[in-house]
């Protein structure tokens, strides 16, 4: 054919939809894997036969007309023969809030490469499923260098019984991504979770974009993914762009280079280890001066305080919580003496756990 | 020259404009690279050359004038986000021509110098836009504009709200046809007489002709231009565009080293 043969660019459509199609089957295969390991613990064997039957049944019922039962069975052996092999390897699963792609997945990579990461659509997702184990570890976000706390995470970490085993200080860099061949005048909305949004306030402003939310960046980048009118953005991570066939128009778009997020790894116990930094819940009963006389047992024995946020307990309606991040290890004599002068003076008083926090 | 409220000279300073680290107006200013952005490659082996060569700005278009609507148009967007890789690589602040008003907005988040070109010298619309924006301009001569037509131009991007604007000669069209423009030297004096505007020169369009960029560069400088543009190309005889008329590395390499030995006399002169 030649170059400007008008079937090539039929072909070149075709081919657009199959990679589509592609990345939607591998997306959704790495979900099955992820369901299949989350199931380990609730099966007393490793395998079960009877229910491996019923799965391959169904994909013969169903296999449709191109793909037929027997290719339908043959795909579902490898795939149960997959995830059997999975189930045997000792995975730890890391619960983050969003969808693949999200920031809180490359703070679980950052913090642990060999975690598997299992996106949940709520905080609540990841609490719950620590908790009841279906999860091993959950990795949630607290607090953004230019927009402050993240509410809903601290408000569970106040109320929670989960311990924190570590922390990741995340650099974030947006990127302002479209369907490939999308017309950059034609952009009108530009889809992402409240907080991205805000950090790139100035460039949608800048450009007259109009922000429109979403619970997820990478729940953003899959929505513009669909959209076929090809007059949306999204704001998220650059790696939304190859998991999503998504072009980035910009890179780096939020409003200061230094824009980061911290994020807490939540486990249901403790873990030894050489921590240096900590954090504590405590409730202040209501009368004057409580938090100052709180706040100065940490002074006084010279410990340095990264973060204190205040919160309704509620719990208790008309308490305040406090959640205190500070320097130090409880290994060390004159911490100990604190935490344990702090749990005398307050009203209630949890410690979350004492963790290393990286900067990747 | 009484509607030349903003951009006439009166007993103003003379005014410095600042492109990130470079200060127009103030210290000589060279800005080249190819005509067009052709390719990633292409693109940051000549932002290389021109920083070794010791110039100071890049230049190269992601948006194409052409004279046919069969000549290349330029790559758009991929070119801008090419140019915006060799500015975190190289270091040098980026000048690249805007042809629509729509997309003042969007390649300001790319280059740190929008070039409005001969072409659209009198195109309102688009003047009026780069002058609501934030971006520091380099306004082009039109081919058939006089100074005062040219400075009426000026006068719409600073009336906007953006006083962050350099002037650039360019040539303008007569009935000699061996040079592809007649480049006005005479412009540069008379542009300090007449504003407060710094005035760069452009003998690569101004001249058309690569044989002959060398002796007007120095002519240029010597009449006290504030700077030059020139295009260069790693390869001239692969060029998509002007090819005929970028310098290839050697020879910028020697006019940039000439231009600065005049420049340095000039200095010592005023």
């Amino acid at each position: 054919m030649k170059p400007d043969d008008p079937r090539l660019s039929n072909l070149h459509d075709i081919r657009k939809n199959i990679d589509a199609v592609d990345a939607q089957i591998l997306r959704l295969l790495n979900l099955r894997f992820e369901y299949a390991l989350q199931t380990r613990r609730f099966k007393a064997q490793g395998e079960d036969p009877e229910r491996e039957e019923a799965v391959l049944r169904t994909a013969r019922r169903r296999a449709g007309r191109l793909a037929g039962p027997e290719f339908a069975a043959r795909i579902y052996e490898a795939i149960l023969g997959e995830s059997k092999a999975l189930q045997k390897k000792d995975l730890k699963l890391a619960g983050f809030q969003g969808e693949p792609g999200a920031y809180s997945e490359a703070a679980v990579e950052a913090w642990n490469p060999a975690w598997v990461p299992v996106a949940c659509r709520e905080f609540g997702e990841v609490f719950e499923g620590v908790r009841q184990g279906r999860l091993d570890y959950g990795v949630i976000p607290v607090e953004n260098s230019l927009e402050g706390p993240v509410t809903a995470a601290n408000e569970m970490l106040i109320e929670t019984d989960l311990s924190i085993v570590g922390g990741v200080r995340l650099p974030i860099h947006h990127c302002l991504l479209a369907r490939p061949e999308t017309d950059y005048r034609e952009i009108r909305a530009v889809y992402s979770h409240p907080m991205a949004l805000a950090q790139c306030r100035g460039f949608l402003a800048r450009n007259g974009l109009e922000p429109r939310m979403v619970y997820d960046t990478a729940g953003a980048a899959r929505k513009v993914a669909e959209d076929l009118s090809r007059t949306a953005a999204a704001i998220a991570d650059e790696r939304c762009a190859e998991l999503y066939d998504l072009e980035i128009l910009k890179a780096d778009i939020e409003d200061h280079p230094s824009n980061a997020t911290r994020f807490v790894v939540l486990a249901r116990e403790p873990e030894e280890g050489d921590g240096d930094k900590c954090s504590i819940v405590f409730a202040v009963p209501d009368k004057a001066g409580a938090l100052i006389s709180l706040l100065k047992i940490f002074a006084e024995a010279d410990i340095n305080l990264t973060r204190i946020e205040s919160r309704p307990l509620r719990k208790t309606p008309g308490q305040i919580a406090f959640l205190l991040d500070f320097q130090g290890s409880p290994r060390d004599g004159t911490v100990a003496a604190v935490l344990e002068n702090v749990n005398r003076h307050s009203a209630m008083s949890r410690f979350l756990g004492c963790y290393k926090e990286i900067r990747p | 020259m009484d509607d030349l409220r903003l951009c006439g000279r009166f007993d103003r300073q003379k005014t410095v404009v600042p492109v990130g680290p470079l200060r127009f107006g103030e210290s000589f200013i060279v800005i080249a690279g190819p005509c067009s952005v052709e390719s990633e490659r292409q693109l940051l082996t000549a932002a290389w050359m021109v920083k070794e060569a010791g110039a100071h700005a890049l230049r190269g278009g992601a948006f194409k004038p052409r004279t046919s609507p069969y000549s290349f148009q330029g790559l758009g967007l991929a070119a801008l986000k090419i140019l915006d890789k060799a500015r975190r690589e190289t270091g040098l602040p980026i000048v690249t021509e805007v042809l629509d008003p729509r997309d003042v907005p969007w390649v300001s988040e790319f280059a740190d110098m929008l070039q409005i070109g001969a072409r659209n010298s009198q195109n309102f619309s688009l003047l009026k836009e780069a002058g609501k924006g934030y971006r520091p301009v380099l306004l082009k001569r039109g081919m058939y504009s006089t100074l005062k037509e040219w400075l009426s131009s000026a006068e719409y991007i600073l009336s906007a709200g953006n006083p962050h604007l350099v002037l650039c000669e360019r040539g303008i069209r007569t009935f000699e046809v061996y040079t592809r423009n007649t480049l006005d030297l005479s412009a540069v004096p008379a542009i300090r007489e007449l504003s407060h505007l710094p005035v760069i020169v452009d003998p690569t369009h101004g001249t058309g002709r690569a044989s002959l960029i060398e002796a007007m560069s120095l002519a240029a400088t010597a009449a006290g231009a504030d700077g030059l543009m020139i295009e260069t190309h790693p390869h001239p005889e692969e060029a998509l565009s002007d090819g005929d008329q970028a310098l290839p590395p050697d020879r910028f390499r020697t006019l940039v080293r000439k231009a600065r030995a005049i420049r340095e006399c000039w200095e010592r002169l005023e």
